[in-house]
């Protein structure tokens, strides 16, 4: 299943995912207009999130995210790792689809 | 100021950055202008999401990903200035939040000597009256940092919104108020032509420094070459994401 969710995060960037998942992360690119020095990182959280359950709680993927960016020495700006986890379950359970 | 096309501009940035890595290049700063105009996007942002690619066809208006973060930039040739800073990290400040001040200061310098009072709103904006003049890009590569910043001299909401990719029904009267509610430019505030923005902003950033007027050298300028022509120009670059 292919899915794409995005927000605001409060005083800050944008931030998007763009997911195919199953009952696990297949694919997924993060998208926005904030900042991660170096950039390079990205790759490497998403390459992270692979794998993941649909069902993984935020903190274990913002564990993840926070392990990669402490290993790659990076700054992230604009956006949180709390914020990606947020999106990557608002991509899997959009509002439309909540009872 | 230099005036290239898309490719070349981001390409020539990419190359000095990697001749100052390589102890080849003294510490730059360029501004220039974009012919024909074009929009940027930031590294991360997706060019089918951002950019109005088809009406970018129709108008002849080139589109881009950059290297560095931040959103998507419209480079209106007639309306739009962009300085790039490209040095060894050591000349600035450790955190990123200082050294954005610290160069975002040198616009705020070069607007005052237009008589237009800016000031810096972290993480990456120059605002007058609380609205955006400014807009600033900074990454950090093998030792030397690029920043990259545009400098609105005129806003042309309509164009910029029919190519940066908004619903047409967001395109209303309403939506272009609403952005010139938030975005300003220099033309709104000074009489200066686009050439005496470029004379402010060269004596803002070169306030204090010792400098000299330059030009690429023949290892940059095929380099930038090389780059326009396997990265920036190719559709894998620049719809990566």
């Amino acid at each position: 299943m292919d899915s794409f969710a995005e927000q605001k995060v409060p005083g800050g960037k944008l931030v998007g995912v763009k997911l195919s998942y199953g009952r696990k992360i297949k694919s997924i690119q993060i998208l926005g207009d904030f900042f991660l020095i170096p950039e390079e990182t990205v790759f490497k959280i998403e390459k992270a999130l692979v794998g993941t359950s649909v069902r993984a709680s935020n903190d274990e993927i913002v564990g993840k995210i926070n392990k990669v960016i402490a290993m790659s020495g990076a700054e992230m700006l604009g956006i949180t790792p709390e914020a990606i986890a947020e999106t990557i379950k608002l991509a899997i359970h959009p509002p439309e689809a909540k009872i | 100021m230099e005036v290239h096309d898309a490719y070349t501009n981001m390409s020539i940035d990419e190359a000095i950055l990697e001749s100052i890595r390589d102890n080849k290049a003294e510490p730059t700063m360029r501004l220039y202008r974009w012919k024909p105009s074009a929009v940027s996007i930031g590294t991360f942002q997706s060019m089918e999401k951002e950019v109005n690619v088809k009406r970018c066809k129709e108008l002849g208006v080139d589109y881009i990903r950059r290297i560095t973060g931040g959103g998507a930039v419209y480079h209106d040739y007639e309306g739009e200035v962009t300085y790039s800073v490209i040095a060894p990290l050591e000349y600035f400040p450790q955190g990123i939040h200082e050294s954005y001040r610290l160069i975002c200061g040198w616009v705020i310098d070069g607007l005052k000597r237009l008589g237009i009072e800016a000031s810096f709103v972290p993480i990456n904006d120059i605002v007058v009256d609380g609205k955006k003049i400014s807009g600033n890009a900074q990454t950090r590569k093998q030792g030397v940092l690029l920043q990259h910043g545009t400098i609105l001299y005129g806003v042309d909401a309509r164009k910029m919104f029919s190519v940066l990719k908004v619903s047409n029904a967001k395109i209303s009267d309403k939506m272009i108020k609403s952005v010139e509610e938030r975005v300003t430019s220099v033309s709104s505030y000074s009489k200066a032509s686009i050439t005496e923005l470029y004379e402010a902003l060269l004596k803002g950033f070169t306030k204090g420094k010792d400098f000299k007027l330059g030009e690429l050298s023949g290892d940059e300028s095929s380099r930038a070459a090389e780059l326009a022509e396997t990265v920036y120009s190719t559709r894998d670059w620049n719809f990566s994401r």
